[in-house]
């Protein structure tokens, strides 16, 4: 015993307070719950103000960016891990949100308050049929899958020339003025990433993630897996439609350019920047990521050299993500201790 | 040959094994009996230097911490916080529990990816011997490794570990949910092992019944803590170790 007591290690203590505000006795002091409410309110606070704060209109439309791959990034996360289906879809979701609501908008004259709702939901019954054949497949296919339909419709698109073929569908009413734009869209991100966090605690969110742990057991207990990520296919399609229906109002145009791979790649690595599994993580990401992006344009090409780098350098010394790091540093304290 | 001091590890602040020391001499068969949880696999884990691994991957993942303390000493060398690819070149190797067996390639296969230390003759000999041991496994070759049956693919697992030339294997719950005559084929093939190659082992279960009539030294963990240590008649003396771990009354 002697000679171990030199030895240290380092102990992770949860915080007292996360303890006593876990309960309800967090609603009878000010501290207490003053220790829950200000991430929250930081970040909603944050969000709200992030359009007056910016410069120019230039960075205003960044925001606006940021908010729709903040929204894939949630739609990724939730996929997969909540469902444990690895989408690559962001692409196609983009693409047939955007696609529907510039139909509805130029051929039927619908304003973007219609388009944008009808486009989500018409977009995300779409995806999710389109997407039904390989759901109960388990493994890479679905990533796959999901991959190949925006590269196969940008090709029909272009080939049949249909949908305004490579020129795209221009004279897409916009907003009828910038704060409504701006303030949409991040109601939306707050609306939809307060709302995920709240499904996946529900009942259904059990059997998600227990769908990811392990689907024998699930169908064992006589749960239809394939129902349940259809479900949970239609929920994530539906917010990546709404952000391209969005897109096309910003944009005020449709084309082939909504169906490109960054809409894929791009919220997987805000996921991975975020910390993958928090859901707030993976919208901090894309408003890390794009922002940056928008930043090295003064470098021209070496652009996506610095960019694979910080992404490089996140991976390797941080590879747990931002949030998963910034929760344990908020809820937990650690001390030295003598064994 | 091995000697263990004053092991602990922690996962996060749980205390896994309590200042456990365990020793194994040149050419002796030494069981580790424990119920679930008193920490066999950590220890097995701890010896072959998985645990290392197992470290770094929560470590960067943002998991638990898992603190290793203590000292082992290997052929009169400090090895603590060796890698475990470098245990396993100096003889340390493990058999893990629930097999791990490479399920999508054959027998043959699985034999000659744990030879990958072995020099071409030094694998064929130990081919040969393993075929030898374990008759069964000539004749399933060619059979994919997770079409074997359980007790097929333990003596894969053992076969494999044998293949890359231990100097000391760790059978960590080799007669985990086995039938008692495979069970007794296993035990007889862990003796052999022992008396015809020269290897000291190290094997845990849960229950020591089956393995105790070829341990020479044992110890018993509870909770983390090695409550007791001795030869096998000394355990087999101690009426509350006999009930509980041995099933004799």
């Amino acid at each position: 015993m002697k000679e171990s007591s030199d030895q240290r290690r380092k102990e992770r203590l949860d915080r007292g307070i996360k303890v006593r505000s876990e309960g309800i006795y967090a609603l009878m002091s000010w501290r207490e719950l003053s220790y829950l409410f200000l991430p929250r309110v930081v970040l909603i606070g944050g969000l709200l103000i992030l359009p007056l704060a910016m410069p120019s209109m230039y960075w205003q439309r960044v925001i606006s960016i940021v908010c729709i791959y903040a929204l894939l990034a949630l739609s990724f996360d939730f996929l997969a891990h909540y469902v444990g289906l690895v989408s690559l879809g962001g692409a196609f979701f983009i693409g047939t949100g955007s696609y529907i609501a510039a139909i509805l908008n130029t051929s039927f004259g619908l304003p973007p308050i219609l388009t944008i709702p009808i486009a989500t939901l018409l977009g995300a019954v779409i995806c999710t049929v389109l997407l039904l054949p390989c759901l109960p497949l388990r493994g890479v296919y679905f990533a796959i899958v999901t991959l190949m339909y925006p590269l196969l419709l940008a090709r029909v698109i272009e080939a049949l020339d249909i949908l305004g073929g490579t020129d795209g569908i221009l004279g897409i009413e916009s907003f009828a003025n910038r704060w409504m734009e701006q303030y949409f869209i991040i109601l939306m991100v707050l609306f939809l990433l307060f709302g995920t966090r709240r499904l996946v605690n529900q009942d259904i969110g059990l059997v998600f993630r227990a769908v990811k742990d392990n689907d024998q057991s699930v169908r064992a207990s006589g749960i239809s897996v394939t129902y349940y990520k259809t479900i949970a296919v239609f929920i994530a399609s539906g917010i990546g439609c709404l952000a391209g229906a969005y897109l096309v109002h910003l944009y005020m145009w449709a084309g082939l350019s909504t169906l490109a791979l960054d809409f894929s790649i791009l919220p997987i690595a805000a996921t991975v920047i975020g910390g993958s599994g928090t859901l707030v993580g993976p919208v901090l990401g894309a408003f890390i990521l794009v922002p940056i992006s928008e930043l090295l344009r003064a470098f021209g090409t070496l652009r996506i050299v610095f960019y694979a780098l910080i992404l490089l350098g996140f991976i390797i010394f941080r590879s747990e993500g931002i949030m998963v790091y910034g929760q344990r540093k908020y809820h937990q304290f650690e001390k030295w201790i003598k064994v | 040959m091995l000697e263990a001091r004053q092991l602990m590890v922690f996962y996060e602040n749980m205390l896994a094994l309590n200042n456990v020391s365990i020793r194994c001499e040149e050419n002796q068969i030494v069981g580790v009996f424990g119920a679930n949880s008193a920490g066999k696999s950590t220890l097995m884990y701890t010896l072959s230097g998985i645990m290392e691994d197992i470290r770094k991957k929560e470590e960067m993942a943002g998991g638990e911490r898992i603190s290793v303390l203590g000292d082992i000493t290997y052929l009169g060398e400090g090895i603590m916080g060796m890698k475990p690819s470098k245990r396993a070149k100096k003889g340390i190797v493990l058999c893990p529990e629930r097999r791990r067996i490479f399920k999508e390639c054959s027998v043959l296969e699985n034999l000659r990816i744990g030879g990958y230390l072995a020099t071409p003759a030094q694998a064929k000999d130990t081919l040969e011997y393993v075929f030898n041991v374990f008759p069964a496994l000539q004749k399933l070759q060619k059979r994919i490794g997770g079409f074997l049956s359980g007790g097929e693919q333990q003596m894969l697992a053992i076969g494999r570990a044998l293949m890359a030339q231990p100097k000391l294997l760790l059978l960590d719950e080799p007669l985990l949910g086995l039938s008692p005559l495979i069970q007794a084929v296993l035990v007889r093939a862990t003796r052999e092992i022992r008396d015809e190659m020269g290897i000291s082992i190290i094997v845990t279960e849960q229950y020591a019944r089956p393995v105790l009539p070829i341990v020479d030294y044992a110890f018993i963990l509870e909770n983390g803590t090695a409550v007791l240590e001795g030869t096998r008649d000394e355990l087999m003396d101690n009426p509350d170790i006999r009930s509980a771990y041995f099933g004799i009354k």
